[in-house]
């Protein structure tokens, strides 16, 4: 008898074991924000840190002012910048927009812009800033900048030689599975005013070249205005490997040449 | 199956004579369980007595020297009774009607008319499976072939070894459960084709279950076996041995086997690429049997397959390893209202790697250009325990059982092209299974002819996936937030048994299942379909697929002679299928995505007859058909085989037999063409020849097999890729008994 309550309750276990549920594990840990030195100034006494998530490149840059004394960090009043492209004949800006403090860790201040060329032998970008400290005083500079190519910004322009500057903004890095699928889209009013297109229509396509002349798309969303000029749908990746996802803006029932994204997409 | 017996038995309950003289014990040889009820009969065949449920029987050995006992399900056996016998052991055979189909893999020395096993010896298992009717086998090609059901497939039917859910590694099917089981560890296959066994099988489904011979507490045995083949230079080398210590409470058993086969030739001489196979068997089992009656085994089973070809797929298995493990209490008999009859915990794990390295990918239609090597893995841990118990008078059967199981597979697509990155899909990613159930079996004995049984099961089953990017394709792909997917499923049965007289017997079943899609079904990704040539997604949301059953079975059965027909009748709502999805397919890639898209029925029956005309003469007959509509879209179900059958002759003289058989199958004209892209199959006819002689006391046999004696060029219907069956093929197989 003892064997058998031994062996009923061994089995009962198991049985319990299986049925059990697996344990719901959620990470509530919010990560940190891990930022590079992009470069650093020291004007009056304060130093000025540029920093960001990645080495800058052409399309979308979420870019981290931080500001320091002695040592110190210390909060802003205010900061004010322009990103500026010197081509030596001439000199334009980019898209952008002006710092405000960072919400996920105070003691920056935070701005998006958005490179529409790398630097090179074409020219190179510093960003010129204007910051009020806590004590009123007024310092200014610039910050030089080094941009790098990437895949994530292209341009079209339409009959009337209209640019729109399209940028790659999510995913940054593309992997396997569900993604957000956000375009940022600009145009050129003059070379220092890059203003925001929010009435396009989009038409993308992405796409698998597996070789051989053959290939598929995946499951998507096609992005729609969400104000900003910024574009928002979805993109469920099938498979690693090399994408390419077409788009075609629609502006005023003007179709658009097609442009192309190429990129890498990682198993995840 | 037993207690089935018991019912059927109770018919014919003759009370006993009172003789006391001699008490005899009658077991099953297998499980050395007690036979009940059955029939001990004197030279005239008068019925003498008949054994209590401990299977005991008195009678008085002056008065009846000679007595044959005969019980349903085990061969008839006749005993000259002397002073020390106190027990007999009887061979399972096989016993029938719709709802159960017990048929026993293991030799008989004696001619009976029931004969299935009568080439299981030099048949592999899926050679064996597919001469059974209701049964057949999609092929893929001249390994694993995938056994099928009365039409149904995969996860429409429970698969199982001793009772153990197993699932294959491979999402391409290429490693069915049957290939890890040789048909020389095989002690009888328990085929449920109505499914109304669902206290036990949990489902409702049609069920085969693989019972595998255990260590047993007799002296020692050794069996080898070996068996040449050509043109396909098939070699086959068994050894098995068994042996017991002088108490016989320890018993061991080993088999070892092994078999290499290269490319099959096809009729009028044409050679199949990438037929070839290699592989290695392994099983082991111990048992130990308690002074208190208990007893505990012990069963672990390793296969390795290398080198296996797969014509009709993309790719070729490289390596196939399974590991199969069980450990299980038996406990004696009480007459306690709560009884647990057996305890079972066992485990598993599965691992598949292919690839196509060998094929000409550069050229091929689908897949172009790249090579695809594949990994699956499935681990499965799980428990089973039944038993009986007692309640307001009540007596009924109990099952219990909850298995886990994690499965994984991938993809790696290595373009030709160096410019072109490589690819890499997870075909399924931490995928886990779990289900726990409750099954409960009652029988009535309405009349003295009539017999009932109710069975029940109610199910937990839930399916996730651990990985929060794999989950996140389902949820874009179906814009759904994804959870743990779980579903009490429950199931039931009616069946009533009428024995209208000694001879002739109805059988009748009611069967309502539910199911839950399985890991693929639900999990799947990127997942190519042969039969359609459709890239497939699951759905976690997939609906429960229910079905009802109806069969209907008449037997007509004596000693020498029966014949058996079976008409049933599945009906399926919300059934599971592939959609097409189009926004993502192309002219090369084609997708689909599991859902629920209607109803489909499947019926159909099965006809068998077995007559032994003289000890010279046998004969056996068995014809199949099977009617499948999906009725959502008006066409008919793809991989049905067609009306079929085969015809034997056993000519038996001395130590000689000769078996003539002539397998048959009508042409296929309904096909899928929606859902599939299968095409028309002709008809065929083939005819096999076999001649047995035993030698040196019939320790050694000798087996003489020529397959498709004509060469006839044909393939199934349930061939996928239309990969030709053999043609004319020679056979030598020798069998040694120590």
């Amino acid at each position: 008898m003892n064997m058998l309550k031994l062996w009923g309750y061994a089995a009962l276990l198991a049985i319990l074991a299986i049925a059990a549920t697996s344990c719901d594990t959620t990470d509530n840990n919010k990560p940190e924000l891990e930022l590079i030195p992009v470069n650093q100034v020291t004007v009056d006494g304060y130093t000025i840190s540029l920093e960001a998530e990645k080495e800058p490149e052409t399309g979308a840059n979420t870019l981290y002012w931080k500001l320091e004394q002695n040592g110190n960090i210390i909060t802003p009043q205010s900061i004010s910048i322009q990103p500026m492209m010197d081509m030596g004949d001439m000199m334009h800006s980019a898209p952008y927009n002006q710092p405000k403090t960072a919400e996920e860790d105070d003691r920056y201040f935070k701005n998006m812009a958005v490179f529409i060329m790398p630097s090179g032998s074409m020219g190179s970008w510093t960003i010129n800033f204007e910051i009020t400290t806590p004590t009123d005083e007024m310092i200014s500079g610039e910050i030089p900048v080094e941009v790098a190519s990437s895949w994530k910004l292209t341009s079209v322009r339409d009959d009337n030689d209209k640019v729109y500057f399209i940028t790659w903004y999510a995913p940054q890095k593309p992997v396997t599975g569900q993604n957000d699928l956000t375009f940022l889209i600009h145009t050129r009013e003059s070379m220092m005013n890059f203003p925001a297109v929010e009435d396009l229509v989009l038409d993308v396509y992405p796409y698998m070249d597996m070789g051989g002349g053959s290939g598929h798309s995946t499951d998507f969303t096609n992005p729609v205005a969400t104000g900003d000029g910024f574009y928002e749908g979805d993109i469920n990746y099938s498979m690693s490997g090399t994408w390419t996802t077409s788009v075609v803006l629609v502006a005023a029932n003007d179709t658009l040449p097609e442009v192309v994204f190429e990129y890498s997409v990682q198993a995840q | 199956m037993r207690y089935l017996t018991f019912f059927i038995l109770t018919l014919f309950w003759v009370e006993p004579a009172l003789a006391q003289d001699l008490s005899i014990q009658l077991l099953d040889r297998n499980n050395q369980q007690p036979v009940i009820q059955a029939h001990i009969k004197d030279d005239t065949g008068t019925v003498i007595t008949v054994s209590d449920v401990n299977g005991f029987f008195s009678i008085n050995p002056k008065k009846y020297p000679h007595i044959v006992v005969s019980a349903v399900g085990y061969a008839s056996k006749e005993v000259h009774l002397h002073p020390g016998l106190k027990s007999i052991y009887l061979k399972p055979q096989v016993f029938r009607d719709d709802t159960e189909l017990l048929v026993v893999a293991t030799g008989e020395d004696q001619n009976n008319v029931h004969a299935y096993h009568q080439r299981a010896n030099t048949q592999n298992m899926d050679q064996f499976l597919d001469n059974i009717d209701g049964l057949s086998t999609n092929k893929r090609g001249a390994f694993a072939w995938e056994p099928v059901i009365r039409g149904q497939a995969d996860q429409r039917m429970n698969l199982t070894i001793d009772g153990m859910q197993v699932f294959k590694a491979c999402v391409d099917k290429m490693d069915p459960i049957t290939s890890y089981v040789e048909t020389s560890n095989l002690s009888k296959l328990h085929i449920d084709k109505s499914g109304s066994g669902v206290a036990e099988n949990g489902s409702g489904n049609s069920t085969l279950d693989l019972v595998t011979q255990r260590a047993e507490h007799h002296p020692f045995s050794l069996q080898i076996q070996s068996a040449y083949r050509v043109p396909d230079n098939y070699r086959h080398l068994n050894l098995t041995t068994n042996i017991s210590d002088p108490s016989g409470r320890n018993a061991v058993r080993f088999s070892g086997s092994y078999k290499k086969a290269n490319d099959f030739t096809a009729g009028n001489d044409r050679t199949i690429n990438n037929t070839q196979y290699e592989k290695l068997n392994l099983n082991a089992s111990y048992k130990h049997t308690f002074r208190s009656g208990h007893s505990i085994e012990g069963n672990y089973i390793t296969d390795k397959a290398y080198d296996v070809g797969y014509p009709a797929l993309l790719m070729d298995a490289t390596k196939a390893l399974a590991d199969i493990g069980q450990v299980q209490f038996n406990f004696a008999s009480s007459d306690a209202n709560f009884q647990l009859d057996k305890v079972q915990l066992y485990a598993n794990t599965i691992r598949h790697w292919m690839d196509d390295y060998d094929r000409d990918v550069a050229n091929r239609a689908v897949m172009r250009g790249m090579y695809m090597p594949m990994y699956g893995e499935t681990v499965t841990y799980g428990t089973r325990m039944n038993g009986k118990a007692a309640l307001l008078g009540h007596s009924f059967n109990w099952f219990l059982d909850g298995y886990a199981s994690h499965a994984y597979g991938d993809m790696e697509m290595n373009s030709l092209d160096p410019e072109i990155e490589d690819m890499f899909i997870y075909n399924l990613r931490d995928v886990q299974t779990r289900n726990v159930g409750l099954g409960l079996k009652h029988q009535f004995r309405a009349s003295d002819k009539i017999l009932l049984k109710l069975e029940e099961n109610i199910r937990y089953k839930s399916l996730d996936t651990g990985n929060e990017s794999f989950a996140s394709f389902f949820e874009g792909l179906y814009d759904r937030e994804l959870d743990t997917r779980q579903k009490i499923l429950l199931s039931a049965s009616g069946s009533a048994l009428w024995m209208l007289n000694d001879r002739w017997s109805l059988t009748g079943n009611l069967v309502y299942s539910e199911r839950m899609g399985n890991h693929m079904e639900l999990f799947g990704h990127y997942i190519y379909n042969y039969t359609d040539g459709f890239f497939y997604d699951g759905n976690p949301w997939l609906k429960t697929e229910r079905t009802f059953n109806t069969d209907v079975n008449v037997t007509w059965e004596t000693d020498r002679n029966s014949f058996s027909i079976s008409l049933f009748h599945k009906q399926y709502f919300t059934y599971i299928d592939g959609i097409l999805a189009e926004d993502v397919s192309s002219n090369d890639f084609k997708f689909k995505q599991y859902a629920n898209v209607g109803d489909a029925v499947i019926m159909g029956g099965e006809f068998r007859s077995l007559n032994n005309i003289n000890h010279v003469i046998s004969l056996e007959n068995r014809i199949s058909y099977l009617y499948a509509q999906n009725q959502s879209l008006n066409e008919p179900l793809p991989l049905i085989p067609p009306l079929k059958g085969n015809s034997l002759i056993h000519l038996h003289h001395g130590k000689n037999m000769l078996m003539g058989e002539v397998e048959w199958a009508a042409a296929q004209n309904r096909v899928a063409e929606t859902t599939s892209i299968e095409d028309q199959t002709e008809a065929f006819a083939v005819i096999n020849l076999s001649f047995e002689r035993k030698w040196m006391g019939s320790s050694l046999s000798s087996i003489l097999e020529v397959n498709n004696l004509l060469d006839h060029y044909y393939h199934t219907h349930t061939s996928i890729g239309n990969i030709p069956e053999a043609g004319r093929n020679l056979m030598l197989s020798l069998r040694y008994n120590f």
